[in-house]
């Protein structure tokens, strides 16, 4: 291993468990809100079942909004909603909320788009059927859709990480902050690559484990 | 029995049903036939409320649907088994699971669905299948689970949507001979819609003809048989023929 890393070891396993925690809570609040807001989002729509024109625009438009800001303006934006529900704006824990709040917009949209191409007459036979929106949502849609929300969490995931490394303006830490701090600033331009190098593998890898995943339960 | 009084439809301004009346008796094979746009699917639709009136009342199995709450019109759709042109199986679970999902929803007792499901395939021929996922199937195959799936809750009704509009000749007509069979060992009520004038001819009691959105006229009629239905190659050299003689008139 290079003389770079041994010195660094400690702190780079250090960072890499904040980014874990910090992506490990996004994929967290993606699958617990951003899943149902994505259900709901396409469940409101014009001609589906709970069709709800107020509900579906609050939503929508909450969802753009959160999605048009750049990602480092929310965090900044945040801070006082993050003291508010933490105690304090700083730290890899303070970190989770802004991260937790993209994820539910950008995999919420995921979801959405990928129900929208469950065909509609696989909903008519469910209706037909005399499912309530509850089966219609558990035991069609999402059966149908499970390698599309497979690969849109990926997707997600992936994203997830790149936003993690901008937390260091909030000390949370992580991968990304690392390779800022000790690799660009203190112009070690190899423990800048390192770092980067490590990122590549880790999205190799969730991109792999997604699409393999996602092929296998897709019997379409 | 199904009833229809009264029954309007529009979409966007445009009446689709018109103020129509039909009585449909227990133990028939209704037709529903006319031209494209002549609103027969829609009438169908209105039977299980897949399309809510706008005016009229619906009645089916003595139960005014149109009075029902949302929690009683699922229990009622679930005596009303319905297939489609284009089967609308989940494409993600086996031809086993496909069955098994209409008992799920009807709370069938556990310990019991396995028979069911099993007995269900076998009246439609599908028993060695149950294994395969709708992809590895042909489109009567797939049909043939559509209608297991409907059966599965011993559904007094069956609505067929253009059930053989998508198949072959000779596949239509062992479709046809399922649905049949349905009508007579299961006394199931079958209401079909289709634009095939062959598959009115060979199975149903009574036909109605639909014209631009109204009931046209209401016909008894002699049900020919699915033997009738021309499966030989012949068949098709015959009606290219004729289309031949067409264009050259």
């Amino acid at each position: 291993m290079p003389d770079i890393l041994v010195q660094y070891e400690a702190e780079i396993w250090l960072s890499i468990g904040e980014t874990f925690i910090m992506v490990g809570a996004s994929i967290g609040a993606a699958i617990l809100l951003g899943l149902p807001v994505g259900t709901l989002l396409f469940l409101c729509r014009k001609g589906e079942v709970i069709e709800n024109r107020l509900v579906f625009t609050v939503l929508n438009l909450l969802v753009n909004i959160i999605r048009s800001f750049p990602f480092l303006l929310l965090v900044v934006f945040l801070i006082p909603f993050t003291r508010l529900i933490i105690g304090t704006a700083i730290g890899t824990t303070a970190a989770i909320v802004p991260l937790s709040i993209i994820a539910i917009a950008h995999y919420s949209r995921l979801v959405e788009q990928s129900l929208l191409d469950v065909p509609k007459g696989v909903m008519e036979a469910a209706i037909s059927m005399g499912a309530s929106v509850k089966e219609i949502v558990f035991k069609f849609l999402y059966v149908e859709t499970r390698s599309g929300l497979v690969l849109g969490l990926t997707t997600s995931i992936i994203s997830f990480i790149s936003y993690s490394t901008i937390m260091g303006v909030v000390g949370g830490g992580g991968i990304g902050d690392f390779a800022i701090r000790y690799g660009y600033q203190q112009f070690k331009t190899d423990l800048m690559i390192y770092m980067i190098i490590i990122m590549i593998i880790l999205v190799q890898l969730i991109q792999f484990t997604g699409t393999t995943i996602a092929r296998i339960i897709d019997k379409r | 029995m199904i009833k229809l009084v009264n029954v309007s439809k529009s979409f966007s301004q445009f009446k689709v049903i018109k103020s129509v009346s039909l009585t449909i008796d227990k133990g028939e094979v209704h037709g529903i036939i006319g031209a494209s746009g002549a609103g027969k699917s829609t009438l169908l639709r209105l039977v299980n409320l897949l399309e809510l009136p706008d005016q009229g009342e619906v009645e089916v199995n003595g139960q005014k649907l149109t009075n029902l709450s949302s929690k009683e019109l699922r229990r009622a759709r679930k005596s009303i088994g319905m297939i489609f042109q284009h089967f609308n199986l989940l494409a993600n679970k086996t031809v086993y699971e496909n069955v098994a999902v209409s008992l799920e929803l009807a709370n069938y007792p556990k310990k019991e669905r396995r028979d069911r499901i099993i007995e269900c395939l076998q009246f439609v021929g599908l028993k060695d299948l149950i294994k395969q996922y709708p992809a590895q199937l042909s489109g009567g195959q797939k049909q043939r689970v559509a209608i297991a799936r409907a059966l599965a809750n011993n559904p007094q009704v069956l609505l067929c949507d253009e059930p053989t509009s998508s198949l072959d000749p000779n596949i239509s007509a062992e479709i046809l001979g399922v649905l049949e069979n349905i009508n007579k060992v299961l006394g199931v009520t079958i209401v079909i819609v289709s634009h095939e004038m062959e598959v009115i001819k060979s199975i149903c009691n009574r036909v109605t003809v639909m014209a631009n959105g109204e009931i046209y006229d209401t016909v008894s009629t002699e049900p020919i048989g699915i033997h009738h239905i021309d499966k030989s190659p012949s068949y098709f050299v015959e009606q290219l023929a004729k289309a031949g003689e067409m264009d050259d008139a």
